[in-house]
C-alpha cells in the first residue's frame, strides 16, 4: 500500500488508485464534472484540479496516480480561483436558464457555480450549440445545455457497448452527435438512457418530465425492476402519486446506475387506460347466476381476432364478494364433482415469492393437487 | 446461475450460447461488454447473429438445433489436447472415464460437417474456454488458467433435449473446472422478473417450496404438518403443456390462472385455445384484460409490481424487496390478498374447519415468513434481512450471509457426476413440404406477450409491430422484399406479417418474436415432442414454409373447395 497526504489526512491507497479514487474513498469531496466511477478517465473539464506539494503547477486528480509520501491538497485560495475561472468559462457558453430548468436542484454544474458564488459570467456570452432535438419519445437532447464533458459518450460506448454517439466537429463548434447528425432512431442507439443518468447537466432529460416538476418537488421511491431477471434496481421519481421519471442509483447491488430502455421508460404500462380497475364475470355465466337479463354467448371466432376487445362486451362489473363467492364455488364444485386434479393453476413468473407461494399452497393444501405450474418453461 | 452478475466483468472468457444477452437481458450484456473492453475473450454460439456479436471475439454460427455437436466436439479436443483439469477431476467428479468414452465419435469434423461450423473455430472456442484465454490484457485471477463462464439461456432450454444440453454445459465446466470460483460457473439468465422465485417458492409440478420433491413422503409430511395437515398430495401434477392437452381431453375442467397468458406463450396456439375454451370454469388475475383472460368467465383485477410490496428472486438467486411506488387503479388489490380469499372461501365452500389464518395474512413479510419455516434455502430470509442488497439463497438461517458462489467446496450431491450424453436432433426438421426452421425469441423494446410494453408509449414507438426476419437467399428465392406482407405456416397453423431482410438470421432459417398477438407466433410451433424431464416445448426449432399473402389465400381457398 501507498502511504499518501490529502488535506492534512494520512491516507492508505492501493497502487494503481488515483488521487480522485483515494480522496472520495475516505470522504474528501473535489469537484468534478467530467469524471464519473464507472467510466474511463477523459480529464476534460479541469475542474479537479489539485496542487501536490514540490510540483510547480497545479494538475488533475482524476488523472492523478497516487505516489508514496505525495502531499495533496484539494482546496486553496488558487485552486478556487481556477475554478471559477473554469466555470465562468463554462457558463459564458450556456444560458442561466435555472429559473425554468428541469434539472434544477440535481445540475453539477450549477452546484459548483454556486459553491464558487458565481452568479454569471465575466465573458461575453455566446451559445455555441443551440441545436434542440426531441426526435424520440425517451429524452431531450438541448445542446444548448451541454458542456462537452463526454460522460455520454463513454457511458454509451464503455458501459453499453452501443457507440451510437461521438464528439463532432472541432473546437467551438464541436458537439455530441449520432452518425452524420441523423436522428436518434437511426443510430445504433438502443434508447438505455443511460447518456441521460450520467448528463450532469440539462443537455440531456428524459422526455417524460419535461416541465412536470422540480427535482425538490419529487418523492423518490426504490424498487426492482419487473421485467427481465437482472433484477435492477430503479428509482422512481414520484409528484401527485404520478411517475415523472426513473433512474439508477450507484447503490443498485446489481445494475450500479444503470438500466435498459424497458426499466428506465416502459413503466407507463402501469397508467394505461385499459389497466383492469374492477371485478369482471363474463356474460354468459352472469345470465347463468341472474346477475343480468340478457342472455349471451362467447362468440366462436379466435380472440385473436378481435383487434381491441371491449370489456363491456363480454363481461359485467361485480364487486370483489361477488367475484370471489363464484371462484370459490367453482372451484369447489369442480373438485367435488371431478376431484382435485380435475384443476390446474398456473402461477406467475411475474408476480412475488409471496405471491406464488399463497398461490401453490392453495392448489396444494386448499385444492388437493401438484397441478401447478408456471411459465418457466416458456 | 452458479455465480453472480457482477463477477461476469472481470471473466477472462465468456463463452455465451443461446442467449440473445443485449436484447433479453441487457444490463446484464453492460457487464460483458466491460469483460470484453478490458481484453476478455468472448466467445458466442448461435444460429442468429446477435447483437453482443459486436463485441464478440470469436462467433461460432451454427445451424439451429446443432450446438450439441459443438459441445460434445469442445470436449473431444479439451480432452485429447489435455487441456482438462485433472486435479479438479479427480477431487471434485466421479463418472470421468465413462464420459470420455461417449466424446470419443465426437470428432470436430463431424461437428464442422453437422453445424457448418469450421473445425478451426471448435478448437479455438475449447482452447480459449479450457484455459480461460484472454484477448489482451492480464487476468485479475492469478490461480492457474484463467476463469471462464458459461451464459445460456431459452435457446438451449426450450429443445426437445433441452435437459440434456444443460448437463452437457455442466459437464464442460467441471471437465476445466471452471465451477466454483468467481467469474465461472454455469450462468441460466432467466427471463422473468421472478421466474427464479416463483420455482423457488414451490410452484412447479414435482416440488414443493424449496425444490422439495412431492414423492419424498418425509419432506412432503413436513410441509404438510407446518400446513395443519397430515398429508399433501404425492403424484408430480401436470405440467402447463400436459395441463393443456388434459383441458382438451375433458380431464382438467376448470383453471386459475394468475399473471399468465398461455394464449400467446404456449405452443400451438390454436390447441391452447380450444383448450381453454372446454373449461367449465376458467378465472383470470392479471393487470390487463389479455388474450387468456378473453376466455375467462371470471376476471379479478391485480395490482402491479409497480403497486405492491414483496419480494422477487432474480436469476442470480438475490432476493430483493419491491415497492409500491404508486397507487393500483380502481379496486384492483395485490395477487397475495386475492389468491389469500380465494383460499380461504374455498375452505367455507368445501365445509372445512380450517383457521382461516391460513389464507389471510397480515403482511408479505408474515407470508415470508411462514416461507422461511418450510423452505430450507430461505431459511433466513425474511423481510428486515433484505434492506439494502438482499440476499442470495441459499441462506439456511438467520446468521448466514448468503451464497453469491455455489459449489465452492462440494456440489449438492458431493461429487460432481458427469452424465453421458449423445447427440440427438431436433423433433422437426424441414423437409420439401415445410424446407425453412423457425426460431422465435424476443426483441429489444418488448416484454413476453408484450401485454405491458404494447401499452409503453416510448418502447410502442421505437417497435410498434412484428415482422420476420428472413435471410436475403431465402427471401430472394421466395421473391420477398423487406416490408412485403409474408405468411408463414407450418403444420400447426400460419401467421401473417411482415418481412425484415436480415443477414442475422442464416440461410434456411427465420426468426420471430412471441410479442404480437396480431402475428402470434405460437401458432406456429409444436407441441408434440417436449423435452422428456423438463417437457419444455421445442420453440426454438420447427418446421415452417413462406407464402405471399395471396397465395396463401388461393390455397386455403381450394383446400375449403
Amino acid at each position: 500500500m501507498i502511504t499518501l497526504t490529502i488535506d492534512g489526512n494520512s491516507i492508505q491507497a492501493a497502487p494503481g488508485t488515483t488521487v480522485m479514487e483515494a480522496a472520495l474513498a475516505h470522504g474528501i469531496d473535489i469537484p468534478r464534472l467530467c469524471y464519473h466511477p464507472e467510466l474511463s478517465i477523459s480529464g476534460n473539464c479541469r475542474l479537479c484540479m489539485v496542487e501536490v506539494e514540490g510540483w510547480l503547477n497545479p494538475t488533475i486528480s482524476c488523472s492523478l496516480e497516487c505516489q508514496e509520501g505525495m502531499v495533496v491538497r484539494t482546496q486553496s485560495a488558487q485552486l478556487t480561483a481556477i475554478r471559477r475561472e473554469i466555470l465562468g468559462l463554462l457558463l459564458s457558453d450556456h444560458p442561466l436558464n435555472c429559473l425554468v430548468c428541469d434539472k434544477a436542484g440535481s445540475c453539477i454544474l450549477q452546484k459548483y457555480a454556486y459553491e464558487v458564488g458565481l452568479a454569471g459570467t465575466p465573458y461575453p456570452v455566446e451559445v455555441a450549440r443551440p441545436l434542440h432535438q426531441d426526435d424520440n419519445p425517451f429524452f431531450i437532447r438541448d445542446h444548448q445545455f451541454c458542456i462537452m464533458c463526454s460522460r455520454c459518450v463513454r457511458v454509451c460506448d464503455e458501459v453499453v457497448g452501443a457507440h451510437a454517439i461521438d464528439i463532432a466537429g472541432r473546437g467551438f463548434h464541436n458537439h455530441i452527435a449520432t452518425p452524420f447528425d441523423g436522428p436518434m432512431i437511426d443510430s445504433s442507439c438502443v434508447f438505455c438512457g443511460s447518456c441521460v443518468q450520467v448528463c450532469p447537466t440539462a443537455a440531456l432529460l428524459p422526455a417524460s418530465r419535461k416541465g412536470l416538476g422540480r427535482e425538490w418537488e419529487l418523492d423518490r421511491i426504490k424498487t426492482i425492476c419487473g421485467y427481465c431477471g437482472v433484477g435492477c434496481e430503479i428509482e422512481f421519481a414520484v409528484k401527485d402519486g404520478e411517475i415523472l421519471y426513473a433512474r439508477g442509483t450507484p447503490e443498485g447491488p446489481v445494475n450500479g446506475e444503470f438500466l435498459c430502455t424497458k426499466g428506465r421508460y416502459g413503466w407507463d404500462f402501469a397508467e394505461s387506460p385499459d389497466r383492469l380497475t374492477q371485478p369482471l364475470i363474463r356474460r354468459d355465466l352472469a345470465y347463468a347466476l341472474g346477475l343480468t337479463d340478457t342472455p349471451w354467448a362467447l362468440p366462436e371466432t379466435s380472440v385473436l381476432e378481435v383487434e381491441k376487445p371491449n370489456i363491456e362486451d363480454s363481461f359485467i362489473p361485480v364487486d370483489w364478494d361477488t367475484a370471489l363467492d363464484v371462484t370459490a364455488t367453482k372451484l369447489a364444485e369442480t373438485v367435488q364433482t371431478y376431484g382435485p386434479d380435475a384443476v390446474m393453476g398456473l402461477a406467475s413468473a411475474r408476480c412475488t415469492n409471496e405471491e406464488n407461494y399463497l398461490f401453490q399452497k392453495l392448489m396444494r393444501l386448499g385444492i388437493g393437487t401438484n397441478n401447478v405450474d408456471h411459465c418457466a418453461r416458456l | 446461475m452458479t455465480n453472480s452478475i457482477r463477477e461476469i466483468r472481470d471473466a477472462d472468457c465468456i463463452f455465451i450460447t443461446g442467449s440473445n444477452t443485449a436484447e433479453s437481458h441487457p444490463v446484464l450484456s453492460y457487464e460483458v461488454v466491460r469483460a470484453a473492453k478490458r481484453g476478455a475473450h468472448v466467445v458466442i454460439l448461435d444460429p442468429r447473429r446477435v447483437p453482443l456479436v459486436d463485441h464478440a471475439t470469436l462467433f461460432l454460427q451454427a445451424k439451429p438445433g446443432t450446438d450439441i455437436y459443438i459441445f460434445l466436439a469442445m470436449m473431444h479436443v479439451i480432452v485429447r489436447e489435455g487441456w482438462d483439469d485433472q486435479a479438479f477431476i479427480a477431487e471434485r467428479t466421479e463418472g470421468y472415464d465413462a464420459f470420455v468414452e461417449v466424446l470419443r465419435p465426437y470428432t470436430p469434423e463431424r461437428a464442422a460437417l453437422m453445424t457448418g461450423v469450421p473445425i478451426e473455430q471448435i478448437e479455438a472456442a475449447a482452447r480459449i474456454y479450457a484455459l480461460g484465454e484472454r484477448a489482451d490484457g492480464a487476468s485479475l485471477y492469478g490461480d492457474g488458467r484463467g476463469h471462464s463462464t458459461i451464459l445460456y439461456a431459452m435457446g438451449i432450454t426450450q429443445r426437445r433435449n433441452g435437459t440434456d444440453l444443460v448437463m452437457t454445459l455442466a459437464n464442460l465446466a467441471m471437465l476445466c473446472g471452471q465451477v466454483g470460483k468467481p467469474s465461472t460457473g454455469v450462468n441460466p439468465l432467466r427471463g422473468q422478473s421472478n421466474v427464479q422465485g416463483a420455482c423457488d417458492v414451490g410452484c412447479l409440478v414435482n416440488v414443493l417450496p424449496g425444490y422439495q420433491n412431492v414423492t419424498d413422503a418425509a419432506r412432503r409430511q413436513a410441509v404438510a404438518a407446518r400446513w395443519g395437515v397430515e398429508d399433501l398430495p404425492g403424484a408430480v401434477g401436470l405440467t402447463v403443456v400436459e395441463a393443456m392437452d388434459a383441458a382438451a381431453e375433458g380431464k382438467v375442467r376448470a383453471a386459475y390462472i394468475m399473471g399468465e397468458n398461455p394464449m400467446l406463450s404456449d405452443p400451438n396456439t390454436t390447441h391452447v385455445e380450444a383448450a381453454l375454451r372446454t373449461l367449465d370454469f376458467l378465472v383470470v388475475q392479471d393487470i390487463f384484460l389479455s388474450d387468456t383472460a378473453q376466455l375467462a368467465h371470471v376476471v379479478l383485477p391485480a395490482a402491479s409490481s409497480l403497486e405492491k410490496d414483496g419480494t422477487i428472486t432474480n436469476t442470480e438467486r438475490r432476493v430483493q424487496l419491491i415497492y409500491p411506488v404508486i397507487p393500483p387503479p380502481g379496486v384492483a388489490r395485490p395477487d397475495w390478498e386475492i389468491t389469500g380469499e380465494i383460499g380461504a372461501r374455498l375452505d367455507e365452500r368445501l365445509g372445512r374447519d380450517r383457521d382461516p389464518a391460513t389464507w389471510r395474512f397480515p403482511s408479505t413479510a408474515a407470508i415470508m415468513e411462514e416461507i422461511a419455516a418450510v423452505t430450507p434455502i430461505y431459511g433466513g430470509i425474511l423481510h428486515p434481512r433484505l434492506e439494502g442488497a438482499g440476499l442470495q439463497w441459499p441462506c439456511p438461517n438467520a446468521d448466514h450471509p448468503g451464497t453469491p458462489i455455489l459449489h465452492t467446496a462440494a456440489f449438492s450431491r458431493g461429487k460432481g457426476f458427469f452424465n453421458l450424453v449423445e447427440a440427438q436432433d431436433p423433433a422437426e426438421l424441414p423437409d420439401a413440404e415445410y424446407p425453412l426452421i423457425l426460431s422465435t425469441g424476443r426483441v429489444l423494446y418488448h416484454y413476453h406477450t408484450g401485454t405491458m410494453t404494447r401499452r409503453s408509449a416510448p418502447l410502442n414507438w421505437r417497435e410498434p409491430g412484428g415482422y420476420v426476419e428472413i435471410n436475403p437467399e431465402d427471401a430472394a428465392a421466395a421473391g420477398l422484399a423487406n416490408g412485403d406482407e409474408v405468411v408463414i405456416e407450418s403444420r400447426r397453423g400460419a401467421v401473417q406479417t411482415w418481412v425484415k431482410v436480415s443477414t442475422d438470421v442464416p440461410p434456411g432459417t427465420v426468426f420471430i418474436a412471441f410479442h404480437w398477438r396480431e402475428a402470434p407466433a405460437n401458432m406456429l410451433t409444436q407441441d408434440h415432442t417436449l423435452d422428456p424431464v423438463a417437457k419444455i416445448p421445442e420453440y426454438k426449432v420447427c418446421a415452417v414454409r413462406l407464402k405471399k399473402p395471396h397465395a396463401a389465400q388461393e390455397a386455403a381457398a381450394s383446400a375449403a373447395d
